[in-house]
């Protein structure tokens, strides 16, 4: 099936693409493409322009600042990124780097587009002849969730691999429009909202990925129903400061469970008084439920969901005490 | 599901300068076709199939200038205006099998043979980036195409052994691409 039609667009500078992302409503970015053209053929979105970004120069490279830290651009694709000697002091960033789909999809997928990665469901990921067969949902025009009942927002979940990891590592982005340029943390990009699922505005652009350096133990792991290419049911990112069971400052990040990733604020404070030993680490997992509040069958049951959040949490503790 | 059976506005055509295996193309193509689109139906290679067109089954794999695999139904055709790509067709050199479609030929890597080219470009591409792949190599190169009859066992037996048939692949079968 051909895509809907459109304008493609391509412009030469940033200054260009953005202001054609300000001329015209509805133009969809495209870098890589991996996403955008899946969803498009499935007309989950018709954009009457697509604004190519991927080769802006301004989107492009990866280098060090004099700080220490890594200035990644957008447009960069994850192969590239894989292969840069600058990323092997990230370990666990290039563990979910390569987690992402297949060689094939990296080879065109950017980390700009896994960061702005649109939300997922079993329902608006059917064809449009299946989705025709049951009417529109709250994100294809109506006010109905057929993926939870009665559901006044969106619940698609962020499949993205990347985000955990780089929240986990303080990430932040620059988003950039004709009004200007900011700075935005990642872990404050998300929403919990699987339509307007990120603070970006539709005018702007991410355009670089700030990476600080550290020197803390960092874990990522991902967890799915087949190896080799696929979607993840769950995942977490894992970091401390300091070694064995002491650490000073923990961060976790579930990933792919709920519409936003999680960041676990009142359990990290825990083990932080309490140490990484053993009855520190079940405590934590313990206090998930209340953390994690309630989940969706979305994929997969709200009860496997929890189960497989308390496994990630226990696995990435115990790696992270191993460091 | 042939791009052919619809017509797209002509309105918003445009010409797209693509290098396909060496031959400089100029075709009429607008927003609404895909690279694959452009490869089957407007320059005639069959060779690179179309599967699932949503980016899971890897038997639209072509390469690009780097000698990577992509997937063609994954990319707006419009992308590739100025670049170069190789596809099936072009593996074979001077009418003879290059190594590792020899090697698909010996270890019976193939049965119905719908995923093959998509596949022999994968492995292709593994090649082109680690001549000696380890096995890991191997499995992650594979991991984005599917093959429905035959598994990978064969495939991978016929990456290992590409290198055997270096010095003297068979002729490439003339005729058609189809
Ligand atoms: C078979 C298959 C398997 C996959 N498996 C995984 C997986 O395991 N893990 C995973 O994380 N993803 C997976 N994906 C999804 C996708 O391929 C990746 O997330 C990829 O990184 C998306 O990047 P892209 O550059 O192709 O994005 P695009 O498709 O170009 O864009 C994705 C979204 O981001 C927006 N966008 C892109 N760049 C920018 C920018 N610079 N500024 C603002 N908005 C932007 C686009 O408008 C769009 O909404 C899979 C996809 C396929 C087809
Ligand atoms: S979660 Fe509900 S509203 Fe969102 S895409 Fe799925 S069915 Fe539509
Ligand atoms: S047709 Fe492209 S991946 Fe299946
Ligand atoms: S040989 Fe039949 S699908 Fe692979």
């Amino acid at each position: 099936m051909l895509l809907p039609d459109h304008e493609f667009l391509k412009p030469a500078s940033l200054a260009e693409g953005l202001a054609l992302l300000a001329a015209g409503p509805g133009a969809r970015v495209l870098a890589g493409g991996t996403d955008v053209v899946f969803n498009m053929r499935g007309r989950l979105f018709t954009p009457p322009a697509v604004v190519s970004v991927r080769s802006l120069p301004e989107l492009q490279g990866l280098h060090e600042r004099p700080d220490g830290s890594l200035d990644i651009g957008a447009g960069c694709r994850l192969t590239d990124l894989l292969a840069d000697p600058l990323l092997a002091r990230h370990p666990a960033l290039r563990t979910a780097l390569r987690a992402v789909a297949s060689r094939h999809v990296r080879n065109l997928a950017t980390l700009g587009g896994n960061l702005c990665l649109d939300t997922r469901c079993w329902f608006t990921n059917q064809s449009e002849d299946w989705r025709a067969a049951r009417g529109p949902c709250l994100k294809t025009g109506i006010d109905a969730c057929h993926a939870l009942h009665g559901s006044p927002v969106c619940v698609a979940l962020n499949n993205a691999d990347t985000p955990p990891a780089l929240i986990a590592l303080g990430a932040t982005v620059t988003l950039a429009s004709v009004r200007g340029e900011r700075q935005v943390a990642l872990r404050d990009f998300y929403r919990d909202d699987g339509i307007d699922h990120t603070v970006r505005q539709p005018d702007e652009l991410l355009t670089r990925v700030i990476v600080p350096p550290t020197t803390d133990r960092v874990v990522f792991l991902k967890e799915t129903a087949r190896q080799g290419m696929d979607f993840a049911y769950g995942t977490i990112a894992a970091r401390a400061d300091g070694h064995g069971a002491r650490a000073g400052r923990i961060t976790l990040v579930l990933g792919s469970l709920t519409t936003a990733p999680v960041v676990l604020d009142a359990i990290t404070t825990r083990l932080v008084a309490d140490g990484l030993g053993d009855d520190a680490i079940d405590a934590a997992c313990a206090g998930l439920r209340a953390a994690l509040g309630p989940l969706t069958n979305l994929y997969s049951p709200a009860a496997y969901k929890r189960e497989l959040a308390r496994t990630l949490l226990r696995r990435a503790l115990l790696a992270l005490r191993e460091m | 599901m042939d791009a052919k059976r619809e017509t797209p506005p002509a309105g918003r055509s445009r010409v797209l300068r693509l290098v396909v295996n060496g031959d400089l193309h100029e075709v009429l193509v607008t927003p609404r076709h895909t690279l694959l689109d452009v490869i089957r139906g407007e320059l005639g290679l069959k060779g690179t199939k179309e599967g699932c067109t949503t980016g899971s089954c890897g038997v639209c794999t072509v390469h690009n200038d780097r000698g990577e695999a992509i997937l063609s139904c994954l990319t707006p055709a419009l992308e590739w205006d100025g670049e170069s790509i190789t596809t099936i067709e072009g593996l074979e050199s001077g009418g003879r099998l290059a190594p590792i479609q020899q090697a698909f030929v010996e270890h019976h890597a193939v049965q119905c043979g719908y995923c093959t080219p998509g596949v022999i470009m994968s492995a292709q591409a593994i090649l082109n980036a680690t001549p000696e792949p380890a096995e890991a190599d191997i499995n992650d190169g594979l991991a984005g195409v599917i093959c429905r009859c035959t598994g990978h066992i064969k495939v991978k037996e016929a990456v290992r052994n590409a290198w055997r048939y270096a010095g003297g692949a068979g002729p490439a079968p003339g005729g058609s691409h189809d």
